[in-house]
């Protein structure tokens, strides 16, 4: 005859609380395994659903051509492969343009570097400012409308203009509430230039605010901006059902234009609002099974730490073993009250580490203005490894304390 | 008296080991009944075999030969199951050192036996309750056996062997731990339980403890050296 599960539990969970420091300690172990994969894979999720929007910061129908991709992954091959690549220049710039002929609804550049500093009289920005270079079709292509003033034009950009568009955060920094900025002359980077018009505002990804930028003629950028880096080529196809034919014809254009002979693979990237997706989930991916092999071996272990208080519980408590045998415990029933004992210990110890690591991770969904993310997947994976952790390193200690004499443990001191 | 049923029966029980290369004849080739309401001491000289008889007719140890009945049932040929069955159906034991479980109150000391029973939550209550108040303890129920005296701790853990209404009572030196009064108090509820219908083999090496049996039996060398009214 053996226990109901209730009265199991519940010898177990007395048991236990008699040890609550050891008890707490052994059950740490597990809540650490348990903790790292569900905080990364609560992080994971909240940054893959602000993906969704965040991610598509092209417009629709959209896509970009740039020298290198959005992430690198892989050895030394791969990295080196990438770093050889030559820029991308204004004449290629031009020449693709001239190849895509009129197969585009629109075809911008844009050239940017971090890190620069705006100035309007006492306001001085920090600097982390983007400066961009581009053209008339920055905007569409990244979804912007100019909410005050006016877009760049090909005046602009055929003369250069120093002229400038202002990001909405960058607006509201500089300017007080009510003050126009345009016409208003400031600084970036120690240039001046004249405010033509702002931005309407876009929002963050990843955390980041995506109005933080001062748009400047692509022109003007390459002759004033003293950095060689490369062009990036963003092509809005002139419908939904023709978005797969204008990237093949772009391939070809960028080919021309880098002047690659047949044998040559491309030394372009494609970039898509899918392959910005993609690249992500290379990174989950990466970043999921890191987690998962870390959590994994700090369950293993935290498993040793079971074992090893149980047996030494199971020594303590050899006495009571024996009394238990002498009024009637079936062996069978003090293998199974060790046994939950330790499932009580690793089932704690995953709870304890749900909590944590939900709460931790949803920190992350915090930044990024998410609602609360439950990785309901995860929590239920977690609790079965730590079932399977506690039974398995449980059942040694268990099984030495049902085989004991019942003479000999009675006999056992205290 | 003789009409009364027998409850043990056991004839030419041997317990044999080896302690290094020498045997070791704990128990040999003993006959001995005990009937029903029977109050037996069981005395002898430390190695004499009372432990080990002690523990056969609990059923924590199995003889090496010979066969042991209790209530008609062959207990020398039952496994490890059977054994915890009838030691929590037939068996209520009394230890010397008193062998409570220090970290549970008095009730909850007293229901481990109904636990393994599977009895009822409510009904056990009710029962630890009603054997507590047996041994006059009805007033400690929730105290931990270290918040006892001595002689109470050795009344719950009377109050224990009583709870699932055993066939006997097995007590092992049940006062070795106590003083003269206290011992005398012990003693006084054995002679009531014994008055009420139970049965009670006790160990002892203390003849005035024995003097309160009805029946003594000494033994020597493992085997019956004398089995008589005190």
């Amino acid at each position: 005859m053996t226990l109901s599960i209730r009265e199991t539990v519940m010898q177990a969970a007395t048991s236990l609380a008699v040890n609550k420091l050891r008890s707490a300690l052994t059950t740490l172990g597990v809540a650490v395994g348990v903790f790292s994969i569900i905080a990364v894979m609560t992080a994971l999720d909240a940054v893959d659903r602000s993906i969704a929007t965040g991610l598509s910061s092209l417009g629709a129908n959209t896509f970009q051509i740039q020298k290198n991709p959005a992430t690198v992954f892989g050895g030394g091959h791969n990295r080196n492969l990438y770093a050889n690549r030559k820029d991308i220049t204004w004449q290629e710039a031009q020449l693709f343009k001239k190849y895509m002929e009129e197969r585009a609804r629109n075809i911008g550049f844009i050239i940017t570097s971090q890190a620069a500093q705006a100035s309007y009289g006492n306001e001085i920005t920090n600097p982390d400012v983007t400066l961009t270079g581009g053209d008339e079709s920055f905007a569409p292509a990244n979804g912007l409308d100019v909410i005050a003033g006016r877009n760049l034009n090909d005046g602009d950009l055929r003369y250069a203009s120093d002229t400038a568009i202002l990001g909405s955060d960058v607006a509201a920094y500089l300017f007080q509430q009510g003050q126009n900025p345009v016409g208003k002359q400031i600084r970036v980077n120690g240039k001046v230039y004249t405010v033509i018009g702002v931005f309407s505002k876009k929002g963050a990804a990843f955390g980041q605010s995506q109005d933080n930028f001062v748009l400047i003629p692509i022109t003007r950028y390459l002759d004033e901006v003293n950095e060689t880096s490369s062009i990036s080529i963003t092509v809005e196809a002139t419908s939904q059902k023709s978005y797969r034919q204008t990237i093949d014809r772009a391939i070809g254009a960028m080919r021309l234009a880098r002047g690659l002979t047949v044998k040559k693979a491309n030394d372009f990237e494609i970039r898509t609002n899918e392959s910005l997706v993609e690249s992500f989930r290379d990174i989950q991916n990466i970043v999921g099974t890191g987690a998962f092999i870390i959590s994994f071996m700090a369950l293993l272990t935290a498993g040793v730490g079971i074992m090893n208080i149980m047996l030494v519980s199971v020594t303590e408590r050899t006495r009571e073993i024996g009394v238990r045998m002498s009024v009637g415990a079936p062996r069978r029933t003090i293998l199974e009250q060790f046994l939950v004992e330790a499932l009580l210990l690793s089932l704690g110890g995953g709870a304890l580490g749900i909590v944590a690591g939900a709460g931790a991770g949803n920190l992350v969904a915090l930044q990024f203005n998410l609602p609360v993310i439950l990785p309901w997947v995860w929590i239920v994976v977690s609790l079965l490894v730590c079932s399977v952790i506690g039974i398995s390193f449980g059942l040694f200690p268990a099984w030495k304390a049902s085989r004991l004499d019942p003479v000999t443990a009675l006999r056992a001191a205290r | 008296m003789s009409e009364r049923p027998f409850i043990i029966r056991i004839s030419s029980l041997s317990k044999h080991y080896t302690m290094g290369d020498q045997l070791v004849k704990a128990l040999d080739k003993i006959d001995l009944d005990f009937r029903e309401n029977d109050y037996a001491a069981i005395m002898g000289p430390s190695g004499s075999g009372k432990s080990t008889l002690m523990n056969i007719l609990g059923c924590l140890d199995t003889p090496t030969a010979g066969r042991y009945e209790l209530n008609g049932q062959n207990v020398a040929e039952m496994d490890d199951d059977e054994l915890a069955r009838v030691r929590n159906r037939e068996i209520g034991f009394v230890f010397q050192t008193f062998n409570l479980l220090p970290r549970l109150d008095c009730l909850r000391n007293v229901e481990l036996p109904l636990i393994y029973a599977g009895v009822s939550p409510e009904e056990r209550l009710e029962r630890s309750r009603k054997a507590l108040e047996e041994v006059g303890l009805g007033d400690r129920i929730d105290h931990k056996p270290g918040e006892l005296s001595g002689g109470q701790t050795q009344r719950v853990a009377i109050a224990r062997a009583l709870v699932n209404h055993p066939s006997i009572i097995l007590a092992d030196e049940p006062t070795g731990n106590l003083d003269t009064a206290t011992s005398r108090d012990i003693m006084d509820i054995f002679g009531r339980l014994s008055d009420a219908g139970n049965t009670i083999i006790l160990i002892t090496h203390e003849e005035e403890i024995a003097r309160f049996t009805r029946r003594i039996i000494r033994l020597r060398d493992g085997r019956i050296e004398s089995d008589s009214a005190p």
